[in-house]
């Protein structure tokens, strides 16, 4: 297993999550893309630990962030949702891409 | 040779899921293998010799975002959902943004072919990283981890403040009842 692999296996996963946060139409759709896209930054993170600097975890620590703000940004934009829903029973982004009431 | 082989099924699970997550048009079933990539992006952790991460990603993630999903699903799921398409007109045009920046992306990966992990980093890696961790947390990191303690703090205040429910004279002075008033 060399760098190469991890790196391929990031991108490809964060392209994924891209491709998702484009084309999904539901609000929860892009919330699980933008997901997928956090997880891909924290395999680069954690590989480039391992391989450039393997004494330290400065990586691991700062995947230990990017998780915890991972976390903050999904449960304000599932609240936001779901407040959306209950004011305008819509959760299609076509539907709600006006940020006026 | 075993490390090839967990990192290379871990790695087609998250890749395998992931790519059902954007593509599934029932959208429990997209929160469930959410919750499948991410385990196995946990696993892929475990090949990397980060233990914490591994936890980490297991407790945070599969326990806590991916059953959030699954929860906001349900709430706002409609049996007409299952028939509508889940994917908008442009998805042709986000394939070919999607392809073009994966071949550029893998480009830059292939600089990194001939880094090998050597025998002594191997055997540093071996140990645990969770005292380490700790260390740097509240030594070198000490400002930024306080203030990840406050971004969290904010974040639940604010998911507090918008799924309250809406105050009763405020919804009937619209003329029509809020939907979440709970009368």
């Amino acid at each position: 297993m060399t760098l190469s692999h991890y790196v391929a296996l990031g991108s490809i996963l964060f392209i994924i999550g891209v491709f998702g946060a484009l084309t999904r139409r539901s609000v929860i759709g892009i919330l699980m893309s933008v997901e997928l896209m956090f997880n891909a930054a924290n395999i680069n993170l954690a590989a480039f630990n391992r391989y450039l600097h393997p004494t330290g975890v400065t990586g691991q620590a700062f995947a230990l962030f990017i998780m915890t703000v991972a976390a903050a940004e999904v449960v304000v934009g599932l609240a936001l949702v779901l407040a959306i829903y209950r004011r305008r029973d819509k959760i299609y982004m076509e539907d709600i891409n006006l940020m006026r009431g | 040779m075993i490390e090839v082989a967990v990192f290379c099924s871990m790695a087609a699970v998250a890749l395998v899921s992931a790519v059902l997550v954007v593509t599934l048009r029932n959208t429990v079933h997209c929160a469930l293998f959410l919750g499948l990539s991410l385990a196995g992006v946990a696993g892929v952790f475990g090949t990397l010799a980060a233990d914490f991460l591994f936890v980490s990603q297991i407790l945070i993630y599969v326990g806590g975002i991916a059953v959030l999903m699954i929860f906001a699903v349900m709430l706002m799921g409609r049996t007409s959902d299952l028939t509508l398409r889940q994917v908008n007109q442009e998805w042709l045009a986000g394939l070919l943004v999607c392809a073009i920046t994966a071949a550029g992306l893998l480009r830059q990966a292939k600089g990194f072919l001939g880094k090998a992990a050597d025998a002594p980093a191997r055997a540093l890696a071996a140990q645990a990283a969770t005292k380490p961790l700790g260390r740097l947390m509240l030594g070198d990191f000490a400002v930024p981890f306080e203030l990840i303690s406050l971004v969290l703090m904010a974040a639940l205040l604010g998911a507090i403040f918008f799924t309250r429910k809406e105050d009763e004279p405020k919804s009937t002075e619209n003329g029509k009842p809020g939907r979440g008033g709970g009368t």
